[in-house]
């Protein structure tokens, strides 16, 4: 049910695209009226996103007023939630600079992690005056699989440790994340042999570990050929044979390897796969992003 | 001795480039060692390694260089730091603490720390040259600041004291500490949990000692990290992102006062497509492939009138970086 799911994970090995195709994606989600936010959360800002929605507004009106893209920056989040709890600043300030809270912070096990998924839930679940959803969807675009799966393993651990009314919060936090109606799991993958490895043993962890299954996978950066047909598959097979093309053999060397990679992707885990081509770099990047977006139809299909 | 340290961000094929790096240096008869801090573990795909501490890789060479891998183990790191520098009552409550327990299983926190501290302890075995394959996120330079932190932490005043005395505390009201000193710890205390703060402060009170003379291993490894004749950094990027990528870390470095060696940017499409008449689906093919050949080559040339640092390129392999053998053109191309 990728299409109510409040929050879709877009979440795979680092480098694989996972800040573009969740831009990408929120961006149709936006063009077709629905009211979108794409969370970032890596912890350098200045390296998480590689692409501008620069030109947005003059390309596609319907898509800039209803798309929301922010970065939460985990430390920041814990900053304010000392602020919260402060009215008087000054007191605030002190915590936030004392060298205690800087280092327990720092070392604590879970607890940035922690109130980042209660923020993620927040902004999920919050709804205006006339009880109308802020957004229909959240798309957080996760860290690599090591940081995401600790983040979700350090926030359910950390339950141990809370006490009084954030236990209760804790608890409510940990079956809202383990509901399938709230969360969709999209992995992104290359067709490389290593981000395949981890995309599957991703997959796994997040089904017996969290109960989450993933919705449809994105195969991203692959050639044409990954998403052709068998006789076209088979038409560049020979024209390869019959040329002396490095640059030819090359693509359609890559292009049948993928074809068996995505398959076996498609088997193993159940879901429906949909490739993304590789695609230049065009006159912009919101030009770029929609291109993308156009291959990305059966994600809420 | 030299320290290699490998640098950039995630899925741009910084292990492969490391290892193959060490591959080199092995073929021309030395003794040399790659560490990978990497979580996914992908060294043990490229070398097929089977873990635990630094194993030889079976390498035939004329020369009579060694190559030796090893995957960062955290935990197995710190309990050795922990068992070397702690009397034994005390090393086991640490070990024991279940504080200990999240603190070996955190990626976050105890990664950064405990490659440095490797790279301390594999110093002493007599390796010509260390390659550091660093973690694949962009917490990369992370791994260069932890040891500060965790110093601070260490000594800090508030948590010697704190520590120490919180028990007592409770019993007096809080009356033996300033009260500028209990107001903010009663807050801090509130706002993160009674329960996390005061298992975190047991757990740094028993650790105290041993922090301490982390902070002072680590300090010489930075110092040495830091030194021109021994260490230098470089930065794996791919086309796509190099300029971004080099614009980042070469100011990052800077600030820190590190070694900027050499870019090299991988997975290039380097061949031209033949002028020959194609039609059909090869011809699509061709044309996407030289749609983006062109863009790798304009990535090229815009990392290159940004930087006076030597820039090398790397061709996109089609077989994937499996086995030694696959290191070996790899190996062949750095310079």
């Amino acid at each position: 049910m990728t299409a109510q799911s409040r929050i879709q994970i877009a979440c795979g090995k680092g480098g694989v695209g996972k800040t573009t195709l969740a831009l990408a994606l929120g961006m149709r989600h936006a063009a077709a009226g629905r009211k979108v936010v794409v969370v970032t959360s890596h912890p350098l800002p200045e390296l998480a996103v590689s692409v501008s929605l620069e030109g947005l507004a003059q390309r596609s009106p319907t898509a800039a007023r209803n798309l929301f893209v922010v970065h939460l920056d985990p430390r920041a989040l814990l900053a304010e939630v000392v602020e919260a709890n402060f009215p008087v600043p000054i007191l605030a300030r002190a915590v936030l600079q004392s060298d205690i809270y800087k280092n327990l912070v720092e070392v604590a096990p879970g607890l940035k992690e922690f109130y980042f998924l209660a923020r993620l839930q927040l902004l999920a679940e919050r709804k205006s005056k006339q009880n109308l959803p802020d957004y229909e969807i959240l798309l957080w675009d996760a860290p690599a699989t090591g940081h995401f799966l600790s983040t979700l393993r350090a926030a359910r651990d950390f339950e141990a440790y809370l006490t009084g009314p954030l236990a209760g919060a804790g608890a409510d936090m940990k079956r809202f994340f383990s509901n399938a109606e709230n969360v969709a799991v999209l992995p992104i993958t290359t067709l490389e042999e290593m981000a395949m490895e981890e995309t599957l043993d991703l997959c796994r962890s997040m089904r017996s570990e969290f109960n989450l299954r993933a919705s449809s996978v994105l195969l991203n950066l692959v050639s044409p050929l990954a998403g052709a047909s068998p006789e076209r598959a088979e038409e560049a097979r020979r024209a390869a044979e019959s040329s002396s093309d490095p640059a030819l053999h090359f693509a359609v060397e890559r292009g049948v390897t993928e074809r068996e990679r995505a398959e076996s992707i498609r088997k193993s885990l159940d879901a429906p796969v949909i490739p993304v081509p590789r695609t230049r770099r065009g006159s912009s990047d919101v030009e770029l992003l929609e291109r993308i977006g156009s291959f990305l139809e059966g994600v809420w299909g | 001795m030299r320290l290699t340290v490998f640098l950039g961000t995630g899925g741009v094929g910084k292990t492969s480039v490391a290892a193959a790096t060490a591959l080199k240096e092995a073929m021309s008869g030395r003794k040399c060692l790659v560490l990978t801090i990497d979580p996914a573990r992908r060294l043990q795909t490229a070398l097929r390694l089977e873990g635990g501490g630094p194993e030889r890789v079976p390498l035939v060479t004329s020369s009579g260089g060694e190559l030796w891998a090893e995957m960062l183990d955290v935990r197995a790191t710190l309990t050795e730091a922990v068992q070397l520098h702690t009397k034994p009552d005390l090393a086991e409550r640490i070990l024991k603490h279940p504080i200990f327990e999240s603190i070996a299983n955190s990626l976050g926190g105890m990664q950064e720390l405990m490659a440095i501290e490797r790279i301390d302890q594999l110093m002493r075995r007599g390796f010509d040259n260390i390659v550091v394959d660093t973690a694949p996120s962009r917490h990369a330079l992370e791994f260069l600041e932890k040891p500060e932190y965790f110093a601070q932490l260490a000594g800090s005043h508030w948590v010697k004291l704190v520590g120490r005395t919180y028990k007592f505390v409770e019993k007096t009201g809080m009356l033996s500490l300033g009260r500028k000193t209990v107001d903010v710890y009663a807050r801090v205390e509130e706002i993160l949990g009674a329960n996390l703060v005061r298992q975190v402060l047991d757990f740094y009170s028993l650790f105290v000692g041993n922090a301490e003379g982390y902070s002072q291993r680590a300090e010489h490894t930075l110092k040495l990290l830091r030194d021109p004749a021994i260490s230098d950094f470089r930065v794996v990027t791919t086309p796509q992102k190099a300029l971004r990528d080099a614009q980042y870390f070469s100011r990052e470095l800077q600030q820190r006062r590190f070694t900027l060696g050499a870019y090299y940017v991988n997975r290039v499409w380097e061949t031209a497509p033949l002028p020959e008449r194609t039609e059909g689906i090869a011809r699509e093919l061709l044309d996407w492939y030289g749609d983006i050949r062109e863009s790798h080559l304009q990535a090229i040339a815009s990392l290159q009138a940004f930087t006076a640092s030597p820039v090398h390129l790397l061709p996109e392999l089609v077989q994937d970086v499996g086995g030694l053998e696959t290191l070996q053109p790899l190996a062949a191309r750095l310079p």
